[in-house]
């Protein structure tokens, strides 16, 4: 399978990475040969036909910042589109920076995919966001195969979980802690009575929060997974407008300790039901499954027949993403078979 | 459970109790509800169950008349609470819960006094308990409602307070 890598931030890499440690069991397991034809970032690309090396690919990046300077098949200045355009693949892995004003440049580069029938896996939350239904019909109309796993939750199974394993459910509602971010934030409130200003400066000094925090403390990045999860989980057509939105910048150690008084934590919930797109501070009972700590994701999914199910694990991190990434891929490869 | 509340069956030894349970809407949760009654010794005189009457949030209320002794009817209760079985009623009095709110804000200058009045006027609503944390800075003051409310309305009631709260510029932190 020629996979052509849009985007090589911390994503790109750890497919790369993934790929570098994975690539002889996929061949054993299920006959897969993964080879990456094309890597693009800011500053252009690396193309070989015959595949780059992904050990090389993360070593060029990590030692210079820029893809194009890779040795022989460096290709400074172009885009992902003309990549697309000019480079014979099979799957796209679109992880470009997430937008949620257009969702561009991720949107056009999934929409040129699909309309060469290409096949496509992302964790780019910004065009699922904001043009679900657009995305899915240029997919079914041209019979590209198009997975999102990672926009959700980084290695927390439920998409694919959902669509899969709980075939035969109808879900009513999907309600969880979406962030980890803002849950590392609460957790260590929680734990050390500190507020909100110093604890998210240090999640910052950590590595955990980013410099422009705003997106993931004012409930931002919760939402656009909670869009997600209503349209592909709950066949819903919805739009980042249509999530109320309410950030934990305003939790304040006063309420923190006035939960617990009576067993209570507070954290940032999403929830999406045919009644209810929400992404707010809630009070979930300590002991609770949503009680977790640090930056774990967990969200639970009401059925008709399997009643409440949840689903935990690590939301952010270069490997944990490439690992859905790479679910996707390996669903894909055993569809053509 | 208030065995109190079990009626005796003219002068015999036989009660009778009224129930009403909230059951999912799925096969075979009706027929896992009714089992253990008759196990224990119980007898069923009435199951009404209307599949298309549902509650809030979405499952059946089912009422059910039972006949048996003190002792076998508390037992029956018992298992049923064991099971996990949502009981709304038992002979006509509606269950309480307990629902935890925290408001952030102003709190003092927003009148307190009244939101309670307010929270207290809505039917099957009632304040149980109220903790106040002062802030340095007023506007971050934050303080813990502990409402009692009859069984079956916390969702509406969770809406209710949402409202209320930002009606007067709070943060409202509702239970999950």
């Amino acid at each position: 399978m020629k996979l052509c890598i849009i985007g090589f931030g911390a994503v790109g890499k750890g497919v790369s990475r993934v790929i570098s440690m994975k690539k002889e069991i996929l061949k054993e397991k299920y006959g897969l040969d993964i080879s990456v034809v094309a890597v693009t970032d800011r500053s252009g690309a690396a193309i070989n036909p015959d595949g780059l090396d992904t050990d090389l690919l993360i070593e060029t990046k990590e030692k210079t910042g820029k893809i194009s300077e890779y040795p022989e098949y460096g290709v400074p200045d172009v885009t992902g589109i003309h990549v697309l355009n000019q480079v014979d693949y099979d799957c796209l892995i679109e992880v470009t920076p997430t937008n949620i004003d257009d969702g561009e440049p991720a949107k056009s580069h999934i929409l040129t995919a699909m309309k060469d029938g290409k096949d496509v896996v992302t964790s780019n939350k910004g065009p699922l966001s904001l043009c679900f239904s657009e995305l899915i019909e240029a997919a079914n109309s041209n019979n590209s195969i198009f997975k999102y796993e990672a926009s959700v939750g980084g290695a927390m199974p439920i998409i694919n979980f959902a669509h899969e394993t709980l075939a035969g459910n109808e879900i009513s509602s999907v309600q969880g802690i979406l962030n980890g971010t803002c849950n590392y934030i609460l957790s260590r409130m929680a734990n050390e009575g500190s507020p909100y200003v110093q604890t998210l400066n240090e999640a910052q000094e950590l590595g955990i929060a980013e410099t422009d925090p705003y997106q993931d403390v004012e409930g931002i990045d919760a939402a656009c997974k909670i869009v997600i999860l209503a349209n592909s989980v709950l066949n819903m057509n919805v739009s980042l407008k249509d999530v109320q939105i309410e950030g934990i910048s305003r939790i304040t150690p006063e309420s923190i300790s006035l939960a617990k008084k009576e067993g209570f934590l507070i954290k940032l919930i999403g929830e999406a039901s045919h009644n209810n797109l929400e992404v707010s501070p809630r009070l979930v009972r300590e002991g609770s499954p949503f009680a977790v700590d640090g930056t774990l994701n967990v969200a639970t999914l009401r059925t008709d027949l399997a009643d409440d199910v949840t689903v935990a694990g690590k939301g952010a991190g270069s490997i944990e993403t490439a690992s859905a990434i790479l679910s996707d891929i390996i669903s894909i490869w055993k569809s053509s078979l | 459970m208030a065995i109190s509340l079990l009626k005796k069956e003219n002068g015999s030894d036989n009660m009778r109790l009224n129930l009403v349970l909230e059951l999912l809407d799925v096969p075979g949760q009706l027929l896992d509800a009714l089992d253990p009654i008759g196990k224990l010794g119980a007898n069923i005189v009435a199951v009404i169950h209307q599949r298309d009457v549902k509650t809030e949030r979405g499952t059946v209320p089912v009422h059910i008349t039972l006949e048996g002794d003190e002792e076998t009817l508390k037992r029956v209760l018992d298992s049923i609470e064991k099971m996990d079985i949502q009981i709304m009623e038992v002979d006509g009095v509606v269950k309480k819960e307990k629902i935890t709110t925290i408001f952030i804000g102003n709190i003092v200058d927003q009148d307190l006094k009244e939101t309670v009045k307010v929270l207290n006027n809505i039917n099957g609503v009632s304040v149980a308990d109220l903790d106040l944390k002062m802030s340095d800075n007023p506007t971050k003051s934050a303080s813990r409602i502990v409402i009692e409310a009859d069984y079956g309305i916390k969702k509406s009631l969770m809406e209710n307070i949402k409202e209320l709260g930002r009606s007067k510029g709070f943060l409202v932190i509702n239970e999950v």
